[in-house]
């Protein structure tokens, strides 16, 4: 069997919010001191598909692609330490945040060449969203210009008869499923596909696996097209809500204003919840 | 004439995510000038049609014996074929924020050859696109995406809009037959109960109790507080090793790691692995009675105070302004 | 009588001599054999020097081997040891001399020196063995103290050291009886017997007991001798030859480094891998439990016990190591053909994944053992190989981890920037200075400091004073990352060497020389890890740099008090890092004499037996089941004090007393400050205390 891991480098997640600083002009985030990292999620899906290979009698073999700048190398040789087997980097040539559907196509056209060239992948594995953006939308997206069926929210695979029995998330409780292959699933955390820490001597052996480099011209993608044509959302506008430092500690002559005050402010606050 | 409409599925029938959605969409229709249509993937009971009814302009049933069980292959099916069936003609197709909803959404936006958007707050007509607002980066930003293709599929954050007004008269209901393919991707069971309550992760309201409350019981006193606002609760690593509540209700460093709308904090000190895993939370509330308790430099408001005089006050007020 | 002829006849009453020499034949072979085999153990081992500085080297021998230093230092323990000790060495002598005296022309038993040193000198030692054996046997079928194992060995070994004395007593006396020897007062112990046997039994009855006793003496002597190699008292060779090899650079440089390149396992699953010293480590144990005793981790209950670590290899080499030589590459040593490689790490043995991560690498340990055992980096290989070869390892330690990864920094989660601290105090970032050389010395923040809102106010602090007493001084601000001592304690090597060399070039490019932290492990690493990467400082901690200050004059600490009414109680807790590790001991607490009138109070256990605060060796991020902590049991040691304040020098003791003393100190009012908030709160200006 094959599986495919998609990866995201995003920015690091956990910049303290002092830190964290607008980009007008570029509309994003600016990088600043932090540290790029692989999307937790899909470092999730890297270790849920790991987990499958440890359960499959079969032999699994896991690619992991992504489409992002070079630096995003780290990212695929990190996958590859957590024992992924090989790496494709589909080289984002200079569109710094290209949306979901430009994502989709490019991942669409590289999954398509991987599997000319190796033989066809019976799972992608996405993940379910990204720590930056977080618009989510990228793997059905995917789903759909592969035409494969999707399920989301996906913890762990599992070989099932003829199949692969899915568990998922939801939010009236656990759900499973059983997929024929091809298939594609957005991978969620839970308490067992919590990344592993890779072990040494497979760090070292990273930098001996494969990891093939594309550029869209290799995919035949017109970057062009791909920045403009065919994308269908763009960042209008981004801005750091004003956060109230500080504290502001109920007044008032008696406890009963004092309490009062705070019952209003918690109100607020859960009503505006919804 | 450009419509709008709002997807809903009908065994989840009419909630109040559905009533936010149905309100969105009808203030969207609205500026836009268009109609309001629902549509309802598979069947839906009869209070549910009719609420519908009454505040869409036109209501389009998808029926099919296999959509009585949500398979996303079959919904995602339905959904683009009463797209057609509702007219096709739409600015925007809305959702809630169910999970079914949450995962066929951006794969129906495919299929119409539309845009697509996740977890909207507000949404609004421009010209041809819509905008729709949403956080990004974990809460820290807040951003405005234009969708510059129609239609736009968006699910909402939809609690937090307003249900939608009836209207005068019923809108008028169509039921249509559909042709569904076999899932090649098939749920065979589900475990409902299997969870209790939400995930302390996922929970939007934490109400946490520490040392401070000296014993299991005000533990209790803090679940009236919670259940008033619809709260979870957690505790500091303190109170949980008293073993007055269980472990795993613990917040910080080495336990949930949580990010709430609201998280408060009675008889909390604020002790730095505590506020390593509570920090992300948008609003921060404290109950101490020392003021010079680091957790009141990490919070949006609170009051220094015994929380035996706080906490019965501050639940029978809750209870009374949640009406 | 002339005392100048006084003399005794050897082997009288004994017939067939010859038998002895017979005799002595396979004993020593055996014996020789036996110590053949440890050797040939231990030569099975990896490459180490420990036969350089041969100055220091037989100092500390004649200190610690010949002198006991160490073993004396527990009263009782010291006392029957050293009884039994010198008795040993003076009935080794008196034998030495009956050989000369008898099998060489040089007749040197007679005379004063027979009546002074062979009768009365050893009569006296051979009644201390007697006591010394019967202390022993006390503590150890009476009293019973935890920290002993107890085996039919060691039994045994006092049996028959007893026996041994007792009937070289037995056969004195009968001779004397006998020959009515005109020496008899000389040697008070036998005479003793003399006199006491003499009334109850005749000449004849104690000839033929003293030929029997005088036999059977011997052939325990000699069993004895030759069961040595093969019992725990071998420890009489090997402890004197460890504390010779002994690691001679303190505890903080112990552990080495690994060639990643090369190696390979990284760290350590089998015996072949650690280094003849080590071999040489397991041997020389003595079973006396002294580490076991002072290690915080077992101190709370936990399964980890050094002393069993150093006694299941030993038992894991000697099962091995009979017929089969211990060898790395899978040998058997003969070249005839691959022996299966037995792992050290075992759940069922002392050598558990759960003990080896229990331990806070304090090297109390180390500080305690008598024949100088160096048991914490042999824990820290261990943990090596189960991190880098098994990542196997608890939870908190993996987040840890994934953050030094990614952040350079362990605090997962932190709310805070690596500059957050300096607000509102203008302090120079080297990177944005115009000449960085103009900067004196680095100010190392350390992760603890900057990023964890506690020690916020302690970094502060010791920025503020170094403002004041005018020393120059810059930060590298967002370019610091974590020196990658947790890294390098719970086992990760080569995540500790990748942050090292990063740190190294950093303070290579701005040309650092001097550098002062608040931090006794990033204080350690500079000192004393960062040279086996190409980076050597002038390292202070920033109690020894605050201490100078104070001492030269440019900060003023007289007259000023530390807590508003003035009569603080200060203790000061010891950081691992600081102390034993690096042997500073006096520094924070002459910082504290100069505060005003406050009075220090000290632990019980200070100085070189300072208890862990347990935050160290990665434990700070590992969530210690309630029972079982480490910071609450030294919490409760400070509290009993009475001090109203636990002065520390480290951002990690700071968090882990705050957390214990918070859940000990009841209802008074007990406070854990850094020494250079306590300074400041003296010395600053008011209006200036550090928020
Ligand atoms: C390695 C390590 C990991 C840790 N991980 C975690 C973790 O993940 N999560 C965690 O929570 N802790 C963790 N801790 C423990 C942490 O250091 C603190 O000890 C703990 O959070 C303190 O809990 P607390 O705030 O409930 O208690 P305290 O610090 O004792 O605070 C009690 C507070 O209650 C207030 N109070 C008292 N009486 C009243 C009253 N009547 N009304 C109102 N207020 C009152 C007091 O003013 C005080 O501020 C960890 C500690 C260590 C060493
Ligand atoms: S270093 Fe400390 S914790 Fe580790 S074994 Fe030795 S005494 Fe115990
Ligand atoms: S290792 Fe040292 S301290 Fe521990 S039992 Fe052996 S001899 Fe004693």
């Amino acid at each position: 069997m094959k599986l495919l891991v998609c990866l995201k480098q995003i920015l690091d997640p956990d910049v303290p919010a002092r830190d964290f600083q607008i980009d007008p002009a570029a509309k994003a985030a600016r990088r600043g001191g932090a540290n790029l990292v692989t999307n937790i999620f899909c470092e999730n899906a890297v270790e849920t598909a790991l987990q499958f290979r440890e359960a499959a009698t079969a032999e699994v073999k896991i690619t992991a692609l992504c489409y992002g700048e070079s630096s995003a190398e780290d990212c695929l040789r990190k996958a590859m330490a957590m024992t992924v087997d090989e790496a494709c980097l589909v080289e984002r040539d200079g569109n710094t945040n290209p949306d979901a559907a430009a994502v989709g196509r490019v991942l669409a056209a590289a999954i398509r060449r991987l599997e000319q060239d190796g033989g066809p992948f019976d799972a992608v594995l996405v993940g379910r969203e990204s720590g930056d953006w977080g618009v989510g939308q990228t793997g059905g997206l995917l789903a759909e210009e592969l035409g494969r069926p999707a399920l989301g929210f996906v913890e762990s695979l599992q070989p099932g008869n003829g199949g692969v029995t899915l568990r998922r998330q939801t939010d009236v409780g656990i759900e499973v499923a059983e997929a024929e292959p091809p298939f594609l699933v957005t991978i969620t955390n839970n308490e067992d596909n919590v990344p592993r820490i890779p072990k040494t001597r497979d760090v070292m052996m990273s930098y001996r696996k494969p990891l093939q480099k594309l550029s869209l011209a290799d995919l035949e993608l017109d970057s062009e097209e791909i920045r403009t044509g065919s994308s269908i959302f763009e960042v209008e506008e981004i801005f750091i809500p004003a956060d109230e430092v500080e504290c502001e500690l109920a007044e008032g002559d008696t406890l009963e204003e004092r309490v009062d005050q705070l019952a209003k402010r918690i109100h607020q606050v859960v009503a505006s919840i919804g | 004439m450009a419509n709008v409409a709002v997807c809903v599925l009908g065994s989840l029938g009419y909630d109040r995510a559905a009533q936010g959605a149905a309100g969105a969409g009808r203030a969207l229709a609205e500026s836009v000038g268009g109609e309001l249509h629902a549509l309802v993937i598979g069947p839906a009971s009869d209070n549910a049609v009719a609420a519908l009814a009454a505040v869409a302009d036109r209501v389009v049933i998808g029926a099919n014996e296999a959509l009585g069980d949500y398979q996303p292959e079959q919904a995602l099916q339905a959904a683009q074929q009463l797209h057609a069936a509702g007219g096709g003609d739409y600015v925007a197709v809305l959702l809630s924020n169910d999970t079914y909803s949450q995962e066929i959404a951006p794969r129906l936006a495919h299929r119409l050859g539309g845009s697509s958007m996740a977890d909207a707050a507000a949404i609004r007509a421009d010209g041809d696109h819509l905008l729709a607002q949403r956080t990004a980066y974990g809460g820290k930003a807040i951003s405005i995406y234009r969708l510059k293709k129609q239609p736009a599929v968006v699910w909402l954050r939809a609690r937090g809009f307003e249900p939608a007004p009836e209207q005068g008269a019923p809108g008028d209901v169509t039921t249509v037959d559909l042709a569904l393919d076999p899932p090649r991707i098939r749920i065979t069971g589900r475990e409902v109960a299997a969870q209790e309550g939400v995930r302390l992760e996922d929970a939007p309201v934490i109400v946490s109790g520490g040392r401070g409350l000296g014993g299991p019981e005000p533990f209790q006193e803090l679940k009236k507080l919670a259940n008033a606002i619809g709260a979870e609760q957690g505790a500091s690593r303190a109170a949980c090793d008293a073993g007055w509540v269980p472990p795993n209700w613990q917040v910080g460093y080495l336990c949930h790691q949580v990010a709430p709308e609201l998280y408060i904090a009675i008889a909390i000190s604020g002790a730095s692995q505590h506020l390593l895993g509570m920090g992300d939370s948008k609003v921060v509330a404290a109950i101490n009675t020392d003021a010079d308790a680091p957790i009141f430099k990490h919070c949006s408001f609170g009051i220094v105070e015994d929380y035996k005089q706080v906490v019965p006050l501050l639940t029978e007020k809750l209870q009374s302004m949640a009406g | 009588m002339d005392p100048t002829q006084a003399t005794r006849e050897v082997f009288w009453n004994i017939e067939y001599t010859w038998l002895v020499y017979v005799l002595m034949v396979p004993t020593l072979a055996v014996f020789g054999w036996g110590f053949w085999l440890k050797i040939r153990r231990w030569r099975a081992g990896q490459p180490e020097v420990r036969f350089d500085r041969l100055g220091e080297r037989m100092q500390l021998f004649l200190k610690n081997a010949v002198g006991q230093g160490r073993t004396i230092k527990r009263r009782y323990a010291g006392i029957f040891h050293t009884l039994v000790y010198t008795g040993f060495i003076v009935l080794f002598l008196a034998t030495t001399v009956v050989a000369i005296h008898h099998d060489t022309p040089l007749h040197i038993m007679k005379g004063h020196f027979y009546l002074i040193f062979q009768s009365l000198t050893v009569d006296i030692f051979g009644l201390f063995v007697m006591v010394g054996v019967a202390l022993a046997a006390i503590r150890r079928w009476i009293s019973k103290p935890k920290l002993l194992v107890y085996t039919d060995e060691a039994s045994w070994i006092l049996v028959t050291i007893f026996v041994m004395a007792l009937t070289g007593f037995m056969i004195e006396g009968w001779r004397i009886a006998v020959t009515d020897d005109p020496w008899a007062a000389w040697s008070p112990i036998g005479n003793l017997f003399a006199l006491a046997s003499d009334p109850l039994m005749s000449d004849a009855a104690m000839q033929t007991g003293h030929v029997a006793i005088w036999w059977f003496h011997l052939v325990v002597a000699f069993g004895w001798i030759a069961w040595v190699p093969f019992s725990k008292m071998s420890h009489v060779f090997t402890a004197p030859l460890n504390i010779f090899t002994a690691n001679l650079d303190g505890y903080g440089g112990s552990l080495k480094t690994i060639d990643f390149e090369t190696a390979e396992r990284f760290g350590i699953n089998h015996l072949g891998d650690f280094t003849w010293k080590d071999l040489l480590d397991f041997d020389a144990c003595t079973e006396c439990g002294r580490c076991t005793d002072v290690c915080p981790a077992n101190t709370v209950g936990k399964s980890l016990s050094p002393r069993d670590i150093i006694l299941d290899l030993q038992a894991l080499m000697h099962k091995r190591g009979d017929t089969v030589l211990v060898s790395g590459n899978g040998d058997n040593g003969n070249g005839s053909g691959e022996v299966e490689l037995l792992p050290i790490i075992d759940q069922k043995t002392a050598v558990s994944p759960e003990a080896l991560f229990a331990c806070t690498t304090c090297a109390a340990c180390m500080e305690a053992c008598p024949v100088h055992i160096e048991q914490m980096p042999k824990i820290v290989d261990a943990r090596r190989y189960l991190v880098m070869e098994e990542a196997d390892f608890p939870e908190g330690m993996m987040d840890m981890m994934n953050s030094l990864e990614s952040r350079q920094h362990p605090f997962a989660g932190t709310q805070f920037s690596r500059v957050d601290w300096t607000e509102g105090l203008d302090i120079d970032v080297m990177a944005e200075m115009d000449d960085p050389h103009e900067a004196e010395v680095l100010m190392w923040v350390g992760c603890g400091g900057a990023l964890v809102e506690r020690n916020r106010n302690t970094v502060r602090a010791t920025a503020k004073l170094l403002q004041k007493a005018g020393v120059k001084f810059a930060i590298l601000g967002r370019e610091e990352s974590c020196t990658g001592d947790p890294a390098r304690r719970v086992g990760n090597e080569f995540l500790f060497e990748m942050l090292a060399k990063g740190n190294v070039e950093t303070m290579q490019r701005y040309g650092v020389r001097k550098v002062v932290t608040s931090c006794p492990h990033c204080f350690n690493s500079f000192r004393n890890e960062y040279p086996q990467f190409g980076g050597s400082y002038e390292v202070y901690h920033h109690s020894q740099f605050l201490d100078q200050l104070l001492e030269s004059g440019r900060l003023d600490g007289n007259g000023a008090a530390v807590s508003s009414n003035g009569s603080s109680t200060i203790t000061f807790h010891d950081p691992c890092y600081l102390g034993r590790h690096n042997g500073e001991y006096d520094a924070p607490r002459n910082l504290l004499a100069k505060l005003g009138d406050a009075r220090q109070v000290e632990m019980e256990r200070s100085r070189n037996t300072s208890f862990c605060c347990g935050g160290g060796g990665g434990m700070a991020f590992v969530d210690e089941p309630p029972d079982q902590r480490v910071n609450q049991e030294r919490a409760q040691e400070a509290v009993d004090t009475g001090a109203d304040v636990v002065a520390v020098g480290c951002p990690f003791c700071a968090t882990m007393l705050d957390d214990g003393v918070n859940a000990r100190r009841g209802d008074r009012d007990v406070k854990v400050k850094d020494v250079a908030e306590l300074l400041w709160d003296a010395v600053g200006e008011p209006g200036q205390a550090a928020p």
